[in-house]
C-alpha cells in the first residue's frame, strides 16, 4: 500500500489534516479486517473507531520508517481479539447465570443451513484459533503475515491453524450428526 | 460442491465499507478525548508531580545528611583549638597529630569519662 511517511510525522505533531488523511486512507483496510470477525455494520464501525483512537493515542511510538500498515493491522486484529473474548465471556456468563426463558427447551432451534452451520462452528471456536484460521482461509494471508499481525512465531501460527481446522471439523461433524 | 469452500467465498465477499461520515466521527471522538484529557482532574496530578518529586529529593537529602555527617563536639572548632584543655576526641579531630593506637585512644576516652 502506497503511503506517505511524512503523514506520521505530521500526525505526531497533532496535525488534524494528517489524522484525517490517515483515517480516509486506511479505513477500508480496517473495515475489511473487522468485517471478517463481526457481522453487523454497527459493531464493525464501533470497533473501527476504537482502532483509530488507539492508533492516535500511541502514534508517538511509531517511527516513520516502520511498516505502518502492518502495525495498524496488528492493532486492528488485537482489538477484534479483545472484543471476541469479551463477547465470549459475556455469552458464557449469560448461559450460566442469565434468566431462563420459559419453554425455551421445548422449542427446537431452527434448522441451520450449511452456511449457518459453518458460521456457527466458526463462532464456537476460541478467538485465538478462530483469528488465524479466518486470516488464512478468508483473508488469504500467508503464515508469515499472520505471525507478524498477531505477534506470534510462525510455528505457533501453524500449530493454531492445525488445531483450529481439527476443532472445526469436529464441530461440523457433531452438527451434521445432530441434523440427521 | 464443497459447502465450506462456498462459505469461505461468501465470507470473502462480505465486507463493510466505511460510511460517509466515519472520518468526522473519529475526529470528533479524538477531539472529545483530548478535551477530557486536559480537564482539571488530569491537570492536577500532572502539575503536582514535580513538586512531589522535589519534596522527596529534599527529604532524602536531609536523611542522608543526618546519617552520613558525623556529630561534632558541642564546642565549636575555634574554641576547641584555642582552649588549652582539649579532650582527646577533639584533639584527634582538630589537630594534625599522630593518630593514637586503638587501645590508647580508648583508655584516654575512658579516663575522661571517669573524671
Amino acid at each position: 500500500m502506497e503511503f506517505d511517511r511524512e503523514l506520521i510525522v505530521r500526525a505526531q505533531r497533532g496535525d488534524r489534516s494528517a489524522h484525517e488523511t490517515i483515517v480516509n486512507q486506511f479505513a477500508p483496510m480496517v473495515f475489511r479486517l473487522i468485517s471478517r470477525f463481526f457481522r453487523t455494520r454497527e459493531d464493525v464501525e464501533d470497533l473501527a473507531q476504537d482502532v483509530f483512537l488507539k492508533l492516535f493515542a500511541r502514534i508517538d511510538q511509531i517511527r516513520p520508517q516502520d511498516n505502518f500498515p502492518g502495525w495498524l493491522a496488528k492493532v486492528t486484529v488485537n482489538t477484534c481479539y479483545d472484543e471476541l473474548r469479551k463477547t465470549r465471556r459475556r455469552k458464557t456468563a449469560m448461559e450460566t447465570y442469565g434468566p431462563e426463558i420459559a419453554g425455551e427447551k421445548s422449542v427446537p432451534p431452527p434448522e441451520p443451513d450449511t452456511f449457518g452451520r459453518a458460521r456457527l462452528a466458526l463462532q464456537r471456536l476460541d478467538p485465538k484459533l478462530r483469528i488465524p484460521l479466518v486470516l488464512k482461509e478468508v483473508d488469504e494471508m500467508s503464515v508469515e503475515e499472520i505471525a507478524r499481525t498477531m505477534g506470534l512465531t510462525q510455528t505457533n501460527v501453524k500449530v493454531r491453524l492445525f488445531r483450529a481446522r481439527k476443532k472445526l471439523a469436529t464441530i461440523l461433524g457433531e452438527s451434521e450428526r445432530n441434523t440427521k | 460442491m464443497n459447502p465450506i469452500k462456498d462459505f469461505l467465498d461468501a465470507e470473502r465477499k462480505r465486507v463493510f465499507a466505511p460510511g460517509p461520515f466515519f472520518t468526522e466521527r473519529v475526529l470528533a471522538r479524538l477531539a472529545q478525548q483530548r478535551a477530557q484529557e486536559s480537564g482539571i482532574w488530569e491537570v492536577i496530578p500532572l502539575s503536582t508531580r514535580p513538586v512531589l518529586a522535589l519534596v522527596l529529593v529534599l527529604i532524602f537529602c536531609f536523611v542522608m545528611f543526618q546519617v552520613i555527617i558525623p556529630q561534632v563536639p558541642q564546642r565549636g572548632m575555634i574554641e576547641a583549638y584555642l582552649d588549652s584543655d582539649q579532650n582527646p576526641a577533639e584533639s584527634f579531630l582538630y589537630n594534625e597529630g599522630e593518630v593514637p593506637s586503638g587501645q590508647e585512644f580508648l583508655d584516654q576516652l575512658i579516663a575522661q569519662e571517669d573524671q
